[in-house]
């Protein structure tokens, strides 16, 4: 087939020309791009591409063009000549350039690398930056906060009521808090770490509870309200909820923990003034039915042995037998009668009185009958406790108990101090029988108001005295306290609600006393 | 221990040496050699372009238009590779295509087997620069998109 050969000539020679020419234009580009970003591998990496395209292009389009000059200008030795070295360049340009394309996917992962690095780098760098440039600022920033914050929790450890206490995990104490210093009865300041002879163990009233409590705290790193009685440096005794949890620290030896215990002794005494109140409220409620009961066959009993000791003669046995009966019936019927005090079932009569003037009447009575030559009576009446509206001879027979309470208490000899109060604020009227006799036991003091309870010999009390009076000042809306100790003495409070003498009486605010 | 060995060693390499024939350890290597390491040059070239497009691809860079532009330069650079593979084939491998210049601008083609198929699959493989500038075409468009994307941002190679 005979063909044109121009079509090839002109494309061939035209076409070596732009192969120079483009792969200069790219080998310009990817340098401008090299320059740029120096530090970049993948315009590294182009331009050795390009580099070895344009050394490509140059020498086989440089053997083109030859071979078309000398074949056309009749030269086809020469160029035989020079044509195996053109070609074995061709060959090694092909060989390079590929060589150099292969790494593209490693150049690539080095180059995400240094990218991600960089980035970490700048990161890094801008942060330090910044620290530098506002580092006594953020500094000056971060003392305030911490400071802040430190008073903020330093406030919460000084002014809780509650006792914070920080302890190493053997309970030797580390930082207390001033209620728990109050609590303990420790004087200001706290004991501190320094002083490793103070240990919370040492506190509890039982060994168990505390090796309970350090087991719990090993075995589930913290307790929740568990009650335990502690006792002060004093000795005495308190009931707290001991809350506690194990800060493991950085290390074993930083170990510490933190309790947080409440003081339950006021709101247990509470409970149990409630439930000896309610217990009395059943006792009375129970007395009053009874009384009820017993008192109507009481006086049909008492008529009707009146009415046979009206026509008996006055020297006759017959009529000693029936006074015997009329005595011990009104034994009964006052009996009854003190039952049915305690039990309030009665409504109190109005008298408009002043409390000072019946605790004079009551003495003077049992001055007159029963003697107060050996006691020393101390009295203290306040002159601003106004008129009261109050049942007065219940009031008195109230006075008239404690009092004769107090003297049997003294005994040979002793003091008797007796005291009224008033507050305003309040809105009630306190009055104080104290005496310095022996004192109640403890365990007698919860059952002082039960009604036939008495510590004295048979035949010389009914056991009535106190639960009579419990329920008359319950009756007027008020309450009675007791504080004894052994060996010191009693001092017995009643709180009376102030009634004006022009109001209607109404039930005040009872306050409670230790 | 090891110094005895190692002269051991030494020993018996010498008299190898010494006892050895002559013997013609370079070998020679006639004219179709050059032609196959041409060829296997541009078979290189080719497998070189396809792994290219394939990284290109699996990296997802050709979601940008510089790299993209890249990727059709790879593939023209395989294409002109075939091509130029074919008429070195033609011409001189297999030495089935004879050709004459008649005159200046005249040639005359025969083929071995007179396939006119042939002859015409020959004379258009010899527009091989139709492929080769192209392919440089595109990598010059790809290389100053990239360019451009640098200009406007720090890193122009993956943001489309």
């Amino acid at each position: 087939m005979i063909i044109s050969f121009l079509p090839i000539w002109i494309v061939d020679m035209i076409g070596s020309i732009l192969m120079i020419v483009f792969s200069f234009l790219c080998l310009s580009l990817v340098r401008r791009l090299r320059n740029r970003d120096q530090g970049n591998v993948i315009w590294t990496y182009l331009f050795w591409v390009c580099l070895g395209l344009a050394a490509f292009a140059i020498s086989r389009s440089a053997g083109h063009i030859l071979k078309q000059i000398l074949v056309l200008s009749g030269h086809e030795a020469v160029w035989s000549s020079i044509r195996p070295f053109s070609g074995a360049i061709n060959s090694l340009m092909f060989v390079f350039v590929a060589s150099v394309t292969l790494f593209f996917e490693r150049i690539w992962k080095i180059y995400r690398q240094i990218s991600k690095d960089k980035q970490a780098l700048e990161t890094v760098s801008d942060e330090l930056r910044f620290l530098n440039q506002n580092l006594e600022n953020l500094v000056a920033e971060r003392t305030q906060e911490l400071a802040s914050s430190e008073h903020k929790y330093r406030r919460i450890f000084e002014v809780s009521r509650d006792m914070i206490l920080v302890t190493q995990p053997d309970g030797t104490i580390i930082n207390l808090n001033p209620a728990g210093c109050k609590l303990l009865g420790y004087k200001e300041p706290a004991p501190s770490v320094s002083s490793s002879d103070n240990s919370f163990a040492d506190f509890f009233v039982k060994a168990s509870d505390w090796r309970r409590i350090r087991k719990t705290i090993e075995q589930q790193s913290f307790i929740s309200n568990a009650e335990v009685s502690l006792k002060d440096t004093d000795g005495k005794q308190i009931r707290v909820l001991v809350s506690g949890s194990l800060d493991k620290g950085f290390s074993d030896r930083d170990a510490t923990i933190h309790f947080l215990v409440k003081d339950i002794e006021q709101r247990r005494i509470i409970e149990e003034q409630i439930a000896q109140a309610d217990k009395l409220a059943s006792i009375g409620q129970l007395s009053a039915g009874i009384a009820h009961e017993i008192n109507n066959p009481l006086g049909i009993i008492l008529g009707y042995t009146q009415l046979l000791i009206r026509n008996e003669k006055s020297n006759s046995e017959k009529f000693d037998d029936l006074k015997t009966i009329e005595k011990h019936v009104r034994n009964c019927k006052s009996i009854v009668e003190d039952l049915l005090n305690f039990a309030r079932s009665s409504k109190p009569n109005e008298d408009v009185i002043r409390l000072e003037e019946a605790m004079e009447d009551v003495l003077h009575f049992i001055q007159q009958h029963a003697g107060l030559d050996n006691i020393s009576v101390e009295k203290n009446y306040e002159s601003a406790v106004p008129e009261m509206r109050l049942d007065e001879k219940k009031i008195k027979q109230v006075f008239m108990n404690l009092i004769m309470n107090a003297k049997h208490a003294i005994g040979k000899g002793g003091n008797l101090a007796i005291s009224t109060g008033y507050s305003p604020d309040e809105g009630n009227v306190v009055v104080k029988i104290s005496d310095s006799g022996h004192g109640i036991e403890k365990k007698n003091l919860a059952r002082i108001f039960d009604p036939f309870f008495t510590t004295k010999p048979t035949g010389e009390g009914t056991g009535l005295g106190l639960s009579v009076s419990y329920g008359i000042i319950k009756n007027h809306g008020g309450d009675i306290l007791v504080e004894s100790e052994i060996g010191k003495g009693t001092t017995f409070i009643i709180v009376l609600p102030l009634v004006s003498p022009h109001s209607r009486p109404k039930h005040a605010k009872i306050n409670s006393y230790n | 221990m090891s110094f005895y060995r190692y002269r051991q060693k030494t020993w018996l390499i010498g008299a190898m040496l010494l006892i050895a024939e002559p013997a013609f350890a370079t070998q020679a290597h006639s004219a179709p050699e050059g032609l196959y390491a041409h060829q296997l040059a541009h078979i290189f070239f080719i497998i070189s372009m396809g792994v290219l497009i394939y990284w290109l691809r699996a990296r997802q860079l050709v979601q940008s238009s510089g790299w993209r532009y890249i990727q059709y330069a790879a593939l023209f650079f395989i294409l002109w590779n075939l091509d130029a593979f074919t008429v070195h084939l033609l011409e001189e491998q297999l030495a089935v295509i004879d050709i004459h210049r008649i005159n200046l601008w005249q040639i005359n083609i025969t083929a071995n087997n007179h396939s006119n198929a042939l002859l015409w699959l020959y004379y258009f493989a010899k527009f091989d620069h139709l492929l080769c500038v192209p392919a440089l075409l595109f990598l010059y468009f790809g290389l100053r998109r990239l360019l451009k994307k640098t200009e406007t941002s720090t890193s122009g190679l993956v943001s489309s």
